[in-house]
């Protein structure tokens, strides 16, 4: 009795030695590749922080984000908990098949066409707006009952309803959930695949009143089978496959002539189109048109002196390139990089036409989209 | 910094093991005070300054008590003010009516006192044996303030009277094997909390999440079996773990839950759960009573009344009121009713019904929220099961089974039935590697938040 008590407590009590040991003196980290975040940093103790314990809070994350082997450990106990009862691992319903936010943040994307509509008002050139469900959005009927999610197919047309007569709207959803037996949303990612964007982007640029490139043109690059996605980085799980990404590539099309980006803090710089060295990182989607940025200027060879202002989150990034076989300038916005205003950066005067493209979910984003506002 | 947490499993506790046993023997107690006080201000500051300060009033009333103690009038003085010093503070933390309290010690906003129901109660309890002249108020402030801080307590008591806690310092011995068998039972309540509360956690509030007018039979059968499952292993988890942290540093304190769930009688669930507070309401507030009711069913009232006031420390509202109420009635209607021996089974049948019914009103937030709750639960509400109820099932079933079994003692008499046989030798080799495994899921199933913080309640 006694002997098998001593091998307990040395057994567990060297376990847990050996790990705080590797903890406490193991390599730190600042990013986390496999999580796509910022690890949380050392504590400064201060006295307020000290006093009403948030220091000891931070401590706790500190402690929790460098923990030795966090990978592993995440990985095993997100098996562990799809095995123990429902598949749901921080918010995600992991299946065979896909991954799927179950996050409800509750709040409506209906208030945010306000936005739209004083945009529209100020300014004379044509909007377009695209309201691209999530993926939870399409295939969010595999879910179990009791996750209320609000149906995004009745938020998308809410908000649709609620926009001005003059702006033009395209209907990503209902294209996109006839389609869903493609692949048009990574398994293991909110967003949608190249191919969705695709299938959205022949409506839209017809809206926009040009003729969309045939699917034929392209020559498609699979540029990597090992992509997972922002859901993978919640769980860790690799129940499903890791997704395909895709460059879609027209020989024949236009070339891009010049691409300059502005940094948040006002520098500009150089930038690219598809940005394959990101493929190396733990954000391999930012691939499609490189780091986020706040705006990007891109011009092509295209002679037809058409431009455009695209205002956009990160569903936008992999559906602009193909909008650049039709313009001779795109000016790319994301509101989520802008510090202060939209009209602070462009003038939106200089565009007959300006496309915005969001998910549902920034969408109810409302301090992101006050930037748009002028 | 709850147990069950990786700051407390791979920092707090090695950390305060190595400096326990580096301290020579006659100072260790002072280390563990050292060490508890350490704990609180790891919590915040602000909490680690306020229970000193309460551990310096209580000590102060003692010794004013056993002052005074000769003249009886006197003494009384220095102990209704200590009482009532507690309670506020008992009040104000647990409630939302003394709030000016609150204010008046500048309390942070988020601020909650961890354990202050057990530490309010224990000095409660210490100032009156002082005054009835039990116990002598204790020079020795070391103790004292262990008794109030001891961390492995803090959380999720025992609360104990002051004389068993001393003598449980006193019998103090430590030896590897005691920190073994201190581990395993860390280990066993760090599962109860993370393996078992946490997911049927889950089933709770998956089961709560439909409306309850359109709630069917079964998910309304799952949701509260689900909640009072949850509430035994959350508690009895963070007890165990409290325990386990305590035998590793030579300390035995006595086990709060005794496998209450699933007893034969209702009297053995009253007795089995959560002991020492009910003891502790027994012998302060209703043992008191009897004495100078002479009438029996005075002397019954009193006994349900003392169950209420143990619904009330749970949850403070009306609710937490009718549970209490309800257990107590329960427990007495079977002393009256069944003289005669029931059978096993039938006992446990009908105690899990009236633990369970009683349960719904623990459950919810207000008595007709719970009287809706019990109605869809008779298949009110016209559907016995739905979709979404055969989905729950489907997905917990196993859960639910082997957490059942977990709560019974069948497992324990099965090992000590057994004797010295092949079984029980198969057990004990595998039992360290086990224990090992175990700490390892859990540590992975709170690896990506760093703790479990879930709680159905504060105590």
């Amino acid at each position: 009795m006694k002997i098998v008590s001593r091998i307990t407590a040395v057994l567990t009590l060297a376990f847990i030695a050996v790990f705080a040991v590797m903890t406490f003196f193991g390599d730190k980290k600042d990013f986390s590749a496999e999580e796509n975040r910022c690890l949380a940093a050392v504590p400064e103790p201060d006295k307020d922080g000290l006093y009403d314990g948030s220091t000891s809070v931070q401590l706790g994350s500190y402690v929790t984000d460098h923990f030795a082997c966090r990978n592993s450990w995440l990985a095993a106990g997100s098996l562990i908990q799809t095995q123990l009862s429902e598949s749901i691992v921080n918010g995600v319903y992991v299946t065979d098949e896909r991954l799927i936010d179950t996050r409800n943040s509750g709040e409506s994307i209906v208030p945010a066409a306000d936005v739209f509509n004083s945009f529209a008002e100020d300014n004379d050139g044509m909007v377009y707006i695209v309201a691209v469900p999530t993926s939870a959005g399409v295939y969010g009927d595999v879910l179990p009952h009791h996750i209320v999610r609000r149906s995004e197919s009745q938020q998308i047309s809410e908000f649709y309803d609620a926009l001005n007569s003059d702006i033009r709207r395209i209907d990503a959803y209902n294209i996109l959930k006839m389609l869903k037996d493609n692949y048009i949303y990574y398994r293991s990612d909110t967003k949608w695949t190249v191919y969705g964007a695709y299938c959205v982007y022949k409506t839209v640029i017809q809206k926009l009143g040009m003729l969309p490139t045939a699917y034929d043109k392209f020559t498609i690059e699979h540029v990597t089978n090992s992509f997972r996605g922002d859901l993978y980085n919640r769980t860790l799980s690799e129940k499903p496959k890791a997704d395909i990404m895709d460059i879609y590539d027209n020989r024949d099309g236009t070339e891009v002539v010049s691409c300059t980006v502005i940094h948040s803090d006002g520098s500009t710089g150089e930038g690219v189109v598809y940005d394959r060295s990101r493929l190396g990182t733990g954000d391999m989607y930012s691939m499609y048109l490189g780091e986020s940025v706040p705006v990007m200027n891109i011009r092509t060879t295209n002679n037809s002196n058409n431009k455009l202002l695209v205002v956009k989150d990160s569903f936008g990034d992999c559906f602009v390139p193909f909008l650049l076989q039709h313009y001779s300038e795109i000016t790319v916005v994301s509101p989520e990089d802008l510090e202060g205003k939209l009209s602070d950066y462009v003038n939106v005067g200089d565009y007959p036409q300006t496309l915005f493209l969001f998910g549902t979910d920034s969408l109810e984003n409302r301090e992101m989209l006050s930037r748009i506002k002028a | 910094m709850i147990y069950s947490s990786l700051l407390f499993i791979y920092g707090f506790l090695p950390v305060s093991l190595l400096l326990y046993y580096l301290t020579p023997k006659k100072l260790r107690e002072i280390m563990l005070l050292i060490l508890s006080i350490a704990f609180c201000g790891l919590v915040s500051l602000y909490f680690m300054i306020f229970i000193l300060w309460f551990t310096v009033v209580n000590y102060l009333f003692t010794h004013l008590i056993g002052r005074a103690r000769k003249n009886e009038k006197l003494a009384a003085v220095p102990l209704a003010a200590g009482i009532i010093i507690d309670l506020v503070a008992l009040l104000a933390f647990r409630t939302e009516y003394v709030l000016w309290l609150r204010r008046l010690i500048r309390a942070p906003e988020s601020f909650y006192p961890v354990g202050i129901s057990f530490f309010a109660l224990g000095a409660i309890g210490t100032l009156i044996d002082v005054y009835k002249g039990r116990i002598k108020a204790d020079r020795c402030f070391t103790r004292y303030g262990l008794y109030i801080m001891f961390f492995p307590r803090l959380i999720m008591g025992p609360l104990l009277r002051y004389r068993v806690f001393t003598n449980i310092l006193d019998n103090r011995c430590e030896s590897l094997s005691g920190m073994g068998v201190g581990m395993s039972l860390f280990v066993k309540g760090l599962a109860k909390k993370v393996i078992a509360a946490d997911t049927l956690y889950m089933l709770y509030t998956a089961a709560g999440n439909e409306p309850v007018d359109e709630m069917s039979a079964v998910t309304a059968w799952l949701g509260v079996v689900a909640f009072i499952f949850c509430l035994y292993f959350e508690l009895s988890g963070l007890a165990d773990m409290g325990m386990g942290t305590a035998y590793c540093f030579g300390l035995k304190l006595p086990q709060s839950f005794n496998y209450p769930l699933l007893s034969t009688r209702i009297k053995y669930f009253t007795t089995r759960w959560q002991s020492q507070t009910v003891q502790w309401i027994r012998r302060y507030i209703t043992k008191p009573l009897y004495g100078v009711c002479p009438k029996k069913w005075i002397r019954e009232t009193v006994f349900v009344a003392g169950w209420g006031i143990f619904g009330l420390w749970y949850v403070f509202d009306l609710n937490g009121l009718i549970w209490g109420l309800l257990m107590g009635l329960a427990a007495l209607i079977e002393s009256r009713l069944s003289r005669n021996k029931v059978m096993n089974f039938t006992g446990i049948i009908y105690t899990f019904l009236v633990v369970i019914l009683c349960g719904v009103f623990l459950s919810g937030d207000s008595p007709a929220y719970s009287v809706r709750y019990l109605f869809a639960m008779i298949g009110g509400n016209g559907v016995i099961a739905d979709a979404q109820a055969f989905y729950l099932f489907k997905s917990y079933i196993v859960l639910l089974l082997v957490t059942m079994y977990a709560s019974t003692d069948l497992f324990r008499n099965l090992m000590t039935r057994s004797g010295r046989n092949r079984f029980k030798t198969a057990v004990m080799v595998v039992s360290p590697v086990l224990v090992l495994a175990v700490l390892i899921i859990c540590t992975a199933l709170i690896s990506y938040s760093g703790s479990s913080e879930m709680l159905l309640m504060k105590l």
